[in-house]
């Protein structure tokens, strides 16, 4: 079975900086991947490559076998890649019913009803008619999150989930991750919460200036000199 | 539709493409900056030219003076109006969503259209004042767009020694680079912002002052240049400010070819169509500017 | 959410003063009425691409003016009834926003502006070189009929049915995709919403509108030229009407071209050639001050529905 994602020699730059230079990466099925990096190390730009939302430069990437690269966003989520934002993107004068409805085609009773299944899924069922621009910024992530879930993907790429979230709702969120997976979804999140990362992912990829430094194990990565050195300088 | 072309029309064609193209190109430098440093969309510059033509026409009645003397006032003038505008409407819409100020600017380039139309009636007014041209070989080569030319390379020219050389040129550029940063460093960028708006209204107004002895002067004269300014950018590259000077060239040159090849209404045709070409294939302009 | 029976009796009380108006209005008054009828038309379907979508179409009187066109040379050249003219008129507007749309649309938004500035100028420059077809500067002349009251009652019907589509549209989850192309276009196309075709049908849809009026225009005034069917004057009055009346909503664009109309009215009947300076002066103060509108404000203060 070839891997969920396949990243092959992946540049991007951006003037006279690279952002990407010449990333590999893989990722099998059914397994939950974290993406790590200091600041700037080119991890949104990353996912914004694999997405289409940016073009890239060079390289390939491979999606369940089929090459993606160069495609419209759109056809590259309607291939069954999702994705959240590390600034949150709710329409906001869509109610969050409507943010999740509009994610699908097809009967407009069964999306409803989706829909509220997922809102009632992070407890925010009582806030469905209210603009998502006016919920609270945990409110607004979750309805991210779970909009994410519409289309059914089985590959979730998440941008700093835990971000700004607190303790209950997070625990909440790291469990339903956990849930995907087991449901056979890949995912490959990006996180700065270290905690997030060693309790959540199985393998780990590190990234610093646009490059991949390291990939392993949370254990292993943690010990590993050049990630320490990425991060706090010799 | 000609189709007999002679050395000599060629060379006459590529000479007038390079004499149109220091005027666009000083023309729309003064659109690039307000968006590369403001990331606003103008779209009231050519209201902004047409004011200076009508500066310099007044000046020339009323005086009867050398009207390329006037090109200095109606700079001056047009950067009072630009700083007006940016300091009591523009620089509300600075953060806004790029809908706001393009209909700001809309609204503001309608409002200046009018007005003139009011003052000044649409009455088509000219700057008789440099007729003819000079004969070098076969080519005929117009005075006024002779001295246009060398006018606008000059501010031109002098533009981007502000630009390089001095203190708040380099601030411009700082902030058009990173606004963020420039803040960080200490730019007062509120300041920059108006200075840089006025600027461009100055730029628009000299190209004003030139064009009035050339063209017929009246109300929505500057709605083509707008366009045009615009199109000069895109073939340039948005940000790139050098750019400007290239695209405009390579506009002047095209519209002269066209109009050899093809009649001159489709020359304008033939200008959009590259206008929609170039945004479609390649966004970033002919010298690859920021991406925005 | 359907409307309430007030609401709807209100407009079916409306609906029947206005068709039984012509036996007892003025000539004056029946023209008048045409002409609010034609800006309703004009400022609904510009809405439902730059309302929406947010893209804001700066030449969109380029489809009055093809409509018009189409429409009166059928008439003239071809002895189309005028009824079946329009309906052409219509369809050569979409075929036209078909060509620029297909390409322009794939620009983001302050580009595709760009492009539909100079839409209308290229548009003159069309008309002038095929001279023989279109009379060029000299303009088109129909033969003289006289059924402004009959167009009266098409046009109102067509201003009816672009604020019913306007409504179906905002209803539905085509009109919310619509809408997260305005609030988030990368959002949008990263969820899997193909933003390209949804904004060219809503460009196609917002084109048909004017092209109809347009050739209604036409065959009414009995006479077209270059400059009285491709002004850009008549693209502001469309964007300040729906900017002021509430871009997005139904009735927004109803509203602003009522209110605008008869203000314009008023207006020029005392001091002509003032009001395309208040439209700009109206523009930059609804974008300062009241950026939604007047209904889009009632709208967020007195959490209405999105259908008013």
């Amino acid at each position: 079975m070839p891997p969920a994602l396949e990243i092959e020699n992946l540049r991007k730059h951006f003037g006279g900086v690279s952002a990407v230079d010449g990333v590999s990466l893989a990722l099998e099925t059914g397994r939950i991947y974290g993406l790590i990096g200091p600041n700037g190390s080119g991890k949104t730009t990353l996912f914004n490559c694999i997405t289409g939302v940016e073009r890239r430069d060079a390289g390939r990437v491979a999606f369940n076998g089929e090459r993606i690269d160069g495609l419209k966003p759109w056809v590259i989520a309607q291939k069954g890649i999702g994705r959240t934002f590390q600034v949150i993107r709710v329409f906001p004068e869509l109610s969050a019913l409507e943010n999740l409805m509009v994610v699908t085609r097809g009967s407009g009773a069964a999306a409803r009803e989706r829909a509220l299944e997922l809102l009632t899924f992070v407890r925010l069922e009582g806030l469905r008619d209210e603009y998502a621009g006016n919920l609270s910024y945990g409110q607004q992530k979750l309805v991210e999150f779970v909009r994410v879930l519409m289309r059914d993907p089985s590959l979730i790429l998440l941008d700093e989930p835990a971000a700004g979230v607190n303790r209950t709702l997070l625990n909440d969120l790291l469990d339903a991750v956990r849930r995907l997976r087991d449901r056979g979804k890949t995912i490959l999140l990006v996180e700065h919460d270290m905690k997030v990362v060693m309790g959540l992912c199985e393998t780990v990829f590190v990234l610093d200036h646009g490059e991949k430094i390291a990939e392993g194990p949370p254990g292993v990565i943690q010990t590993d000199e050049r990630v320490i050195e990425a991060y706090f300088g010799r | 539709m000609n189709v007999f072309v002679t050395p000599a029309m060629l060379g006459q064609v590529v000479i007038s493409g390079i004499l149109s193209g220091a005027l666009y190109a000083m023309v729309a430098l003064g659109l690039a900056l307000i968006f590369g440093v403001m990331r606003i969309i103008n779209v009231a510059h050519g209201p902004l030219l047409m004011l200076g033509a009508y500066a310099t026409f007044f000046l020339y009645s009323a005086l009867g003076i050398n009207p390329y003397l006037t090109v200095p006032v109606s700079m001056l003038v047009l950067f009072a109006v630009g700083l007006l505008l940016e300091r009591t409407l523009v620089f509300r819409v600075v953060d806004a969503p790029e809908l706001s100020s393009l209909l700001l600017t809309f609204g503001i380039s309608i409002a200046l259209v009018n007005l003139a139309q009011l003052l000044f009636t649409s009455d088509l007014r000219s700057v008789e004042y440099l007729a003819g041209s000079w004969v070098v070989g076969p080519l005929a080569l117009s005075k006024a767009r002779v001295v246009a030319f060398t006018v606008a390379s000059a501010l031109t020219g002098l533009s981007f020694f502000f630009l390089q050389r001095t203190r708040l040129g380099k601030a411009i550029r700082a902030t058009s680079q990173n606004r963020e940063v420039a803040m960080v460093c200490g730019i007062d960028v509120q300041r920059i912002h108006l200075v840089t708006f006025g600027l461009s209204a100055g730029l628009a107004g000299a190209g004003g002052a030139l064009i009035a002895v050339i063209v017929a002067i009246q109300p929505e004269m500057g709605q083509i240049w707008t366009f045009k300014s615009f199109l000069v950018i895109v073939l340039g590259g948005a940000g790139n400010y050098p750019g400007a000077l290239l695209g405009g060239v390579l506009l002047g040159l095209i519209e002269q070819l066209a109009s050899l090849f093809l009649t001159t209404q489709l020359s304008e045709v033939v200008a959009y169509v590259l206008l929609v070409l170039i945004l479609l294939v390649r966004p970033q302009g002919l010298l690859g500017g920021r991406q925005t | 959410m359907s409307p309430r029976p007030a609401a709807l009796a209100a407009l079916a009380a409306v609906t029947l003063a206005l068709a039984v108006y012509p036996e007892f209005g003025s000539g004056y008054g029946v023209r008048s009425t045409l002409q609010v009828f034609m800006w309703i038309v004009l400022a609904s379907s510009w809405n439902l691409i730059s309302g929406l979508t947010g893209y804001v179409s700066f030449g969109h009187v380029a489809f009055f003016g093809a409509g018009a066109y189409t429409g009166a040379i059928l008439i003239a050249k071809a002895g189309w009834p005028w009824g079946l003219a329009a309906l052409a008129g219509g369809l050569g507007a979409c075929v036209l926003a078909l060509a620029i749309g297909y390409p322009c649309l794939r620009l983001k938004g302050p580009y595709f502006a760009i492009a539909m500035l100079g839409l209308n100028e290229v548009l003159r420059a069309l008309v002038s070189y095929f001279e023989d077809l279109t009379g060029g500067g000299n303009g088109l002349s129909l033969p003289t009929l006289d059924a402004t009251v009959p167009i009266y009652y098409v046009m109102g019907a067509s201003a009816l049915l672009v604020t019913l589509v306007t409504y179906v549209i905002i209803t539905s989850r085509f009109g919310l995709r619509l809408m997260t192309i305005r609030e988030d276009e990368v959002a949008a196309e990263a969820m899997g919403i193909d933003t390209a075709r949804h904004k060219l049908y809503a460009f196609l849809l917002s084109a048909a509108g004017p092209g109809v009026a347009g050739a209604l225009t036409a065959r009414d005034q009995g006479y077209i030229e270059p400059i009285s069917v491709f002004p850009l004057a008549t693209t502001i009055t469309m964007i300040v009407m729906v900017l002021f009346g509430g871009k997005g909503t139904v009735w927004g664009p109803v509203l602003g071209a009522v209110v605008l109309f008869v203000a314009q009215e008023i207006v020029w009947a005392r001091y002509p050639y003032v009001h395309p300076l208040l439209f700009g002066v109206i523009i930059i103060a609804v974008v300062l001050l009241m950026p939604r509108g007047v209904l889009g404000l009632l709208q967020i203060r007195y959490r209405l529905p999105r259908t008013i």
